[in-house]
């Protein structure tokens, strides 16, 4: 994994998480800002997504390829679902539903990069 | 105890807190499911006890989704049961290997009583029986 985005998605899905967390706390909808923010990670891994596929396809291959290939997918479909899901009932949990999905793109992109390096049985 | 609502409704647990907890069981869902596919397609000779019961375990979490997502009695019971079944597969599984490390790799989301999961797992059907005890009537 490239280790600039690694560290935005790690970073900026921790960011994401904690504002949505305390968001739903104060008892606020998700404004522009959370969803803005959703949009700029989901732009961030979506350029990953696409560098790993590239790689993938340049014959580069994981320990765990075909896990790996799971977790692009899902991690790619991860964003939009959890903001569509979200967005359909607007209260103040919909922020923290956008929280639990920028945990998930946190976690899976850690563990992503972790599986990433392991090459060879 | 004196009936003051007749003909109870029981509510719809898909709302307010109900949808981050339908998150929740569609992330472990998916990523139990995968793992499983992964794990019954690869190497399913290595341990074919513990690779059931990751399918097994991905089932439930399938199926606990689905029943918190819809609504209507149906969906209530089978989320029920699908939470109960995951809390004492988890608190079975967890106790197993924590017993008896050796036979059990982490194999199953259930594993070290979810511990690899940052004890979701645990967590996550007590919430769930818990939001469907809340939810039992409308209003």
């Amino acid at each position: 994994m490239v280790a600039p985005l690694v560290v935005a998605l790690v970073g900026g899905g921790l960011a994401l998480f904690v504002l949505g967390a305390v968001l739903a706390g104060l008892g606020k909808v998700p404004g522009r800002v959370v969803l803005g923010l959703a949009a700029l990670l989901e732009v961030v891994v979506a350029v990953q997504v696409v560098w790993a596929v590239v790689s993938l396809v340049g014959g580069y291959r994981p320990a765990e390829t075909l896990v790996v290939v799971f977790y692009l997918l899902g991690v790619l479909v991860v964003l939009p679902l959890v903001v569509a899901w979200s967005l359909a009932e607007r209260t103040r949990w919909s922020n923290l539903v956008v929280a639990v999905g920028a945990l998930t793109v946190m976690a899976m992109t850690a563990r992503l990069d972790q599986m990433w390096r392991v090459t060879g049985g | 105890m004196v009936e003051t609502t007749p003909a109870a409704e029981p509510g719809v647990t898909a709302t307010g807190f109900g949808r981050v907890l339908v998150v929740l069981y569609a992330v472990m869902a998916v990523g139990a499911c995968s793992r499983s596919a992964v794990q019954v397609s690869t190497r399913f000779g290595e341990a074919p006890i513990a690779y059931s019961l990751s399918a097994f375990a991905a089932v439930v979490y399938v199926l606990a989704t689905v029943g918190l997502a819809r609504r209507g009695p149906a969906a209530r019971r089978l989320a029920t049961i699908a939470c109960t079944v995951e809390l004492v597969g988890v608190l079975a599984v967890g106790t197993f290997t924590v017993a008896v490390p050796s036979d059990f790799p982490d194999a199953t989301v259930w594993s070290l009583y979810g511990m690899g999961y940052v004890f979701i797992p645990l967590v996550l059907p007590v919430l769930g029986l818990w939001w469907l005890r809340r939810t039992r009537f409308a209003g």
